[in-house]
């Protein structure tokens, strides 16, 4: 009957096991699928092959217009447009997205290369 | 192809059911597959000592199959789910749900059979 | 709530134990006819979660599946992918290199692990026993921290894929599995004690729900439920996956009460924590996985054991890049029909102790 009363006692005199979060934040792991952060828009040769890979149909890729666009809140950060574009320019982020008030999605769109300065900025 | 499996007609099913639980085969579950030209193909997984054996119906939609429910009580989950998903017809099946222990009123009958739906585009709606 | 018929010796109410309620876990309907506190006859219902898994998989490509069949239930969701990806495997006669298969053995008793956990949390809390259930749950943190740090998720961990794992664990990796693996003995060591001893746990449980051997059988039960009356069976003995070439023996207990599930399980910790030991020493270099070429063709049926038992797919592909039917048949299916025997003689305080003993999964039992 009494069996639990070493183990109680011992709870009762270490730290306790939960952090204060917000105050207290543990440091993501290296590896970690977080979210979907970004596309390094210059090297994109907009072959399409991640739209067509991914399981959500989060990804649309416009070649006429050079635009690389993901609906961050349908995606499932699988990781398998990363894995299968051949230039390797999407990113993955080891933090979770944090909540939002309206669903953006994220957009980019390349510059044309008769501007040379506003292509660097891009 | 699938290993131990044998074509048998309607009319045999329950002799043969009765034969697997007499020599002691544990039922699985039953698939329902859907051949596209009319035709539904309905399989029952048998197991002993952790070898399968299967048994394939070939039958057409309007065809009523009977139960296995009196022999193996626990078919008749799967039954009623056939029933519903595919809109096959089973008769006296022990606990019968009626059509609605997975769908509710309102949806599309018999969701997973391959048929053709018409969608009415009227004016002004998109 | 009930409505009572007037008989001449006693009267029988239907009480409706539903889909919410503060002890079930699950969305599961029971329609309980009571004859003054013992149960009479129990009517499940079931259908709240139901997605249509199974029609998605005949829309996307086969090798989008794999991320669709690992959401179907989140505690069994990487043996989901498994048994996926070995069906597949087997249909293109694909060989899957030896350290892909140690890999992907030691992230399914990770799981297994987890899933056992969670589960002796939950039976602690539903008799009452708060402080137990969040001492087991707090064991349990070590295990979903160290598959976020080499898999990448908590709780999904996406890591099989059609012809290997996508992942590698590093040797430092591999080192920290097995120093958590021996904590988590441990720490079970200790809390093995309350369940196996502590009278007002023997109380709740021993001789609540009992079900004999042959009913066992001829009802169908799989997994803890039918090794814990006595029936030998498991499927890892077949040899999947690296599991051939590893040492071990099912978990058999011959009480047939709840008891005795409650002890298959925690057992099957142990076995889990030693299993993991042997394939971190065991483990061959090479790489983790192959190309795929070609489309499946054919139909064939593939078969794993998970934590609550055995689970079944059926696959029938035409040559084209679209499945044409994936049929899945997950344990807790089969187990509810045991349910519905043992439910009947018992009072109804027992009945959210008897309906936690099955193991209920409902997303993965209606995808």
């Amino acid at each position: 009957m009494f069996e639990m009363i070493g183990s109680i006692l011992k709870n009762l005199s270490s730290k306790p096991a939960t952090r204060k979060y917000p105050f207290e934040k543990r440091p993501a792991f290296k590896n970690a699928r977080g979210q979907i952060s970004g596309i390094d828009i210059d090297q994109c040769i907009f072959c399409g092959i991640c739209q067509r890979k991914c399981p959500a149909d989060a990804i649309k890729v416009t070649k006429a217009e050079k635009s690389w666009e993901i609906d961050q809140f349908r995606c499932v950060i699988c990781g398998a447009c990363v894995e299968v574009c051949p230039k390797k320019c999407i990113k993955m982020d080891d933090e979770y997205k944090t909540s939002a008030y309206t669903k953006e999605t994220y957009k980019a769109v390349q510059k044309t290369a008769t501007e040379p300065q506003a292509a660097k900025e891009a | 192809m699938i290993e131990n499996a044998f074509d048998i007609s309607k009319e045999l099913l329950h002799i043969e059911v009765e034969d697997s639980k007499i020599n002691g085969y544990r039922f699985v579950t039953a698939t329902c597959v859907d051949l596209g030209d009319g035709t539904l193909d309905v399989i029952y997984h048998f197991d002993k000592d952790l070898e399968l054996k299967n048994l394939r119906v070939n039958i057409k939609k309007e065809d009523e199959l009977p139960s296995i429910s009196n022999i193996y009580f626990s078919a008749i989950l799967v039954e009623n789910e056939m029933k519903e998903l595919f809109g096959l017809k089973i008769k006296n099946i022990a606990i019968d749900y009626g059509g609605h222990m997975l769908l509710s009123d309102e949806e599309l009958d018999s969701p997973m059979a391959k048929q053709q739906i018409v969608i009415e585009q009227r004016k002004g709606d998109k | 709530m009930g409505k009572s018929g007037k008989q001449n010796k006693s009267a029988k109410t239907v009480i409706p134990f539903g889909p919410q309620h503060p002890v079930l876990p699950e969305p599961l309907h029971l329609k309980l006819v009571m004859e003054d506190e013992i149960i009479v006859e129990a009517i499940p219902a079931i259908g709240y979660v139901h997605r249509g898994l199974e029609k998605l998989t005949e829309i996307k490509e086969f090798t989008q599946n794999v991320f669709i069949v690992e959401r179907i239930c989140g505690i069994c969701s990487v043996m989901h992918a498994q048994a996926y990806c070995q069906g597949i495997e087997t249909l293109m006669n694909i060989q899957v290199p030896d350290r892909a298969k140690y890999l992907r053995v030691i992230w399914a008793e990770l799981h297994r692990i987890h899933s056992h956990l969670l589960w002796l949390g939950l039976l602690a809390d539903a008799f009452g026993f708060e402080s137990l259930f969040m001492q087991v749950w707090r064991n349990r943190e070590k295990v979903m921290d160290i598959m976020e740090e080499t898999a990448g998720g908590r709780v999904i961990i996406s890591v099989n894929t059609i012809g290997g794992t996508r992942r590698d664990m590093s040797p430092e990796a591999l080192r920290k599995v097995a120093v958590i693996a021996d904590e988590i003995k441990e720490d079970m060591k200790e809390l093995e004690k309350v369940f196996m001893a502590d009278y007002t746990v023997k109380h709740r449980l021993v001789g609540v729900g009992v079900l004999e051997p042959d009913l066992a059988y001829e009802f169908g039960a799989v997994g803890p439920m039918a090794r814990a009356s006595g029936i030998k069976q498991d499927l890892r003995t077949t040899g999947y996956a690296a599991y051939g070439e590893l040492d071990f023996e099912p978990v058999v207990e011959t009480g047939c009460d709840s008891y005795a599930r409650t002890m298959v399980r925690l057992r099957e910790v142990y076995q889990s924590v030693d299993l993991i030991k042997q394939a971190i020493g065991k483990i061959p270099d090479g790489e983790i996985n192959v190309p795929v070429k070609g489309m499946p063709k054919g139909e064939v049926i593939s078969r794993v054991e998970q934590p609550r038992g055995e689970v079944l797919y059926y696959l029938k592909a035409n040559g084209t890049k679209n499945l044409e039917r994936l049929r899945i048949r997950t344990p807790t299916f089969a187990n509810i029909p045991t349910l519905l025997k043992m439910l009947p003689g018992s009072e109804l305080a027992d009945v959210p102790v008897l309906i936690l003993t099955i193991d209920p999964c409902i997303s993965c039992t209606e995808r």
